[in-house]
């Protein structure tokens, strides 16, 4: 082994043991989506209802919360009261626009989910979970909030219930729709 | 009372792993044997003493004491008797305990096994078993003890993470952990072999069966981790590049590394530095995987508790046993050359060299996708998870690359191959691979790593099926017997080699099934209301009913799926979703059919409350050659640990 062969493996020893120093005091649960503060996928589909296409090209320079669920997806029940509750609320602001994206589901499964639950917004279709995969999504259902510059800003998954609802209404898209800025933080 | 005999045993078992390195020591600054016996006798000690410790976990989960806090976490009164007592090993504390246990075990058989033939190196080898386990135990016995008393004593458990629940998890901690510490005989060895400078060809030659040992419960170790992922984590997929999947796959690869470069060793006497360096990187890596799951440093589907104090103290202690270990490797390598320059790049010794570097590129493609996330996060603070697409794209071409030269190693002559000789070798199966790609290519098949993998696969399958003809033939001319008797013969008389070829060819059979089962895995994701049918492949599977079923400590919904093909009924497969009691944790379990040497998989993820079930079904095709290829390797390895003594030595 010569010096320099040496020196290497000494420093490649002392990195890796820097790393796992500074990795122990991380929490490795937390995981942000890598998406966030790059440019939203500008994806289309038909309307689940209509089948005209949607496009989330012809929304830009609004506040846009993409929501993803299924119809076979219990937790998405859970929230379904709660997501028509926070359309309500913000649905007179001109700069804001919902949208649901039906995730890996049959047609006639989810148009019978929607007459049940109700909706007061558009869904588009993603019946392969091709969109989904543009955002990287998990699992149903899973939230994401697109700020006017068509920039992803927060992404959430699971039901948007409880203090959830109130972190993404007041620190999330209220903010963003007085142009404030907002804590990335999932 | 029980619990605390236990908790007392291991604590002499610490300061005995104080006085064996002191007695290791002695032994060598006094070149007294006494001291060396007494070292051997505190090795025993410990074994004897850490069963004891074992023992009395394993009683106090038997008899269900949950005023013991490790109990009462991990067990319930409602927990089956089989799973109770591998709830030893289901959490932190005991799965640790375990480690030191199987360390003490095999330690106390090598000193045993190898006083009479190696009485220079005892005392070296003691000293740092002994000092492995003063790690290990101090850390049981001052951060993470499994003996603690839980006060005021609750009626019932947490229970045992139903996840695992499962035969093959019962068996997959200990197989693994044999696996790691298996390493540490041939490690020490390796450390006896720098700090005594005694560096020739001696200690590989002592510890070829145990790296061998090792190398079969990891990979063992390995398989059952998938085989319980493939069935119970309900995704239908055996490996995910999970970084707790990677922490047991980076000691393989360069374990594999390892068996091999020793064969160079062994016959050229080169490769004496990087045979030291392989061993060290192998256990270092057991070490590093041991500390990645229980730190919870890293992001994983295995839910591990993370503590940082803990983590800091493995931390330090496998910094130091690799920094010592490294440290003495540095100092040793100036006196170590190689007396052997390299004759030919074609020769068996370049086919070994080259099976090593991909063997580490592979394990270093590994190392940084699972570091890579921690990398970053400490670098600028972000968060990534590297997923199968880098993996499947960095490591498909490496591992093609090694199956071509298992193919080639095994068949070229030492020191220099003339061209008729690669000729003579290798232009049948050269040829035997391009045969089979274009059979394929006929049938449709256009995917090109599954030609790729074809041609690999067959060419080093008739490799070795011209080798085992040929020499079949000449002992059966040999001794005018049958060919049947010649293969008998052959086989016996030339035990390891083609024992090792045997293990080779379980490769080629897994690697078959992995190529099988994840290019044509179908895969549909359906709800279905009874009554309902879903098509998938060549079958149907018609949901006939929903009901509850009840198991001594979980509920479920149970799916009755019939499934046809064409028009017949072929089985009934039942997939459930299940609560257990205990802790409410929601499980799937899949419902498998074996046909045509593949499976159909079915799970039921989810249930409305309206009776609208979500099934996901797969076809994974010959995905029972991934575990028939392992059982064949797991075959290979015992053959050649017990070769018989005397014809080769």
């Amino acid at each position: 082994m010569n010096k320099g062969t040496q020196l290497t493996l000494v420093l490649v020893l002392l990195g890796l043991f820097y790393l796992f120093y500074e990795g122990l005091w991380g929490n490795p649960r937390h995981i942000p989506t890598v998406l966030i503060g790059t440019d939203a996928p500008m994806v289309e589909g038909p309307d689940v209802e209509t089948g005209e296409i949607i496009s989330l090209e012809q929304f830009k320079g609004k506040v846009v919360l993409l929501n993803f669920w299924a119809s076979w997806c219990y937790e998405c029940k859970v929230e379904h009261e709660s997501v028509l509750e926070l359309h309500r609320l913000f649905k007179d602001n001109p700069n804001f626009v919902m949208l649901g994206v039906n995730y890996q589901d049959k047609l006639p499964d989810a148009q019978q989910y929607l007459k049940e639950y109700g909706t007061t917004f558009a869904h588009m279709r993603d019946l392969k979970g091709q969109l989904a995969i543009d955002y990287g999504v998990y699992g149903v259902p899973e939230t994401f909030v697109i700020d006017q510059q068509g920039k992803i800003r927060y992404k959430y998954v699971g039901p948007v219930t409880g203090h959830m609802y109130t972190k993404i209404t007041q620190e999330i898209i209220a903010p963003l729709l007085k142009g404030q800025p907002v804590s990335t933080a999932s | 009372m029980i619990i605390e005999i236990g908790h007392f045993s291991v604590t002499i078992a610490l300061v005995l792993s104080v006085f064996g390195m002191a007695s290791a020591a002695l032994a060598l600054k006094t070149r007294n044997a006494d001291w060396a016996r007494s070292g051997r006798m505190a090795v025993t000690l410990i074994f004897v003493l850490l069963g004891v410790g074992m023992l009395a976990l394993v009683y106090s989960f038997i008899v269900r004491d949950f005023s013991v806090l490790y109990v009462a976490n991990n067990s319930n009164s409602k927990l089956p008797f089989f799973y109770t007592v591998s709830a030893v090993w289901g959490g932190h504390e005991g799965s640790l305990l375990l480690w030191v246990f199987i360390l003490s075990v095999f330690s106390t058989l090598a000193v045993w096994l190898h006083w009479r033939t190696q009485p220079t190196i005892m005392p070296y080898l003691i000293g740092v078993e002994c000092a492995i386990i003063f790690g290990f135990l101090c850390l049981i016995v001052f951060l993470s003890s499994p003996f603690e008393r839980l006060l005021p004593v609750p009626l019932e458990g947490k229970d045992l993470n139903p996840l695992l629940q499962d035969p093959a998890m019962v068996m997959h901690p200990p197989m693994l952990y044999m696996g790691y510490v298996g390493f540490s005989i041939p490690f020490s060895f390796a450390m006896a072999a720098l700090f005594s400078g005694r560096l020739g060809e001696e200690w590989i030659k002592v510890t070829q069966r145990w790296t061998t040992f090792a190398w079969m419960c990891l990979t063992t170790g390995i398989l059952l981790g998938g085989y319980w992922a493939y069935y119970e984590l309900g995704w239908g997929g055996y490996w995910g590049w999970d970084p707790v999947e990677n922490a047991s796959f980076m000691p393989w690869l360069v374990g594999t590394a390892y068996l091999h470069s020793v064969l160079v060793q062994e016959k050229r006497k080169m490769f004496k530095v990087w045979n030291l360096f392989l061993i060290i990187v192998t256990f270092s890596l057991s070490l590093i995987g041991t500390f990645l799951v229980r730190s919870g440093v890293l992001t994983s589907v295995h839910s591990f508790a993370t503590d940082p104090e803990r983590g800091l103290y493995i931390l330090i202690f496998v910094g130091s046993v690799i920094g010592i270990a490294f440290g003495a490797l540095i100092l040793r390598s100036t006196k170590l050359k190689s007396q052997v320059e390299m004759d030919s790049f074609v020769s068996r010794e370049s086919i070994f060299l080259f099976n090593n570097l991909f063997f580490l590129v592979a394990a270093a493609t590994v190392f940084l996708g699972t570091l890579y996330p921690l990398i970053l996060e400490t670098l600028n603070g972000a968060k990534v998870t590297v997923g199968p697409p880098y993996y499947n794209a960095v490591f498909m071409p490496i591992a093609l690359g090694l199956l071509f030269l298992m193919g080639i190693g095994p068949y070229i002559p030492w020191r220099k191959a003339s061209v008729a000789n690669l000729k003579k070798s290798f232009s049948i199966p050269l040829l035997a691979g391009a045969v089979m790609v274009v059979i394929l290519a006929i049938t449709g098949i256009r995917n090109l790593y599954a030609l790729a993998g074809t041609y690999v696969v067959a060419f080093s399958g008739m490799a070795i099926v011209m080798d085992f003809s040929k020499i079949s033939q000449l002992y059966a001319q040999r001794n005018s017997s049958n060919i049947f008797k010649g293969c008998l013969t052959a086989f016996t008389a030339n035990q390891r080699r083609y024992a090792a070829m045997l293990t080779h060819i379980g490769v080629l059979v897994l690697v078959i099934g992995i190529i099988a089962s994840t290019i044509y895995q179908t895969e549909k994701v359906v709800s279905m209301k009874v009554g309902d049918e879903m098509s998938i492949g060549d079958y149907r599977m018609k949901l006939t009913n929903i009901h509850d079923v009840e198991g001594g400590n979980w509920k479920a919904e149970e799916g009755v799926f019939q499934v046809f093909e064409e028009e017949t009924l072929i089985t009934e497969l039942r997939p459930q979703k299940r609560i257990y009691n205990a802790t409410q944790t929601p499980t799937t379990e899949s419902a498998i059919y074996a046909i045509n040497m593949g499976h159909i998989f079915l799970t039921m993820p989810e249930v409305s409350p309206e009776g609208v079930a979500v099934a996901r079904g797969v076809l994974n095709p010959l995905i029972l050659w991934v575990w028939g290829g392992g059982i064949i390797m797991g075959l290979g390895v015992i053959l050649n640990i017990l070769r018989p003594r005397k014809r080769e030595e």
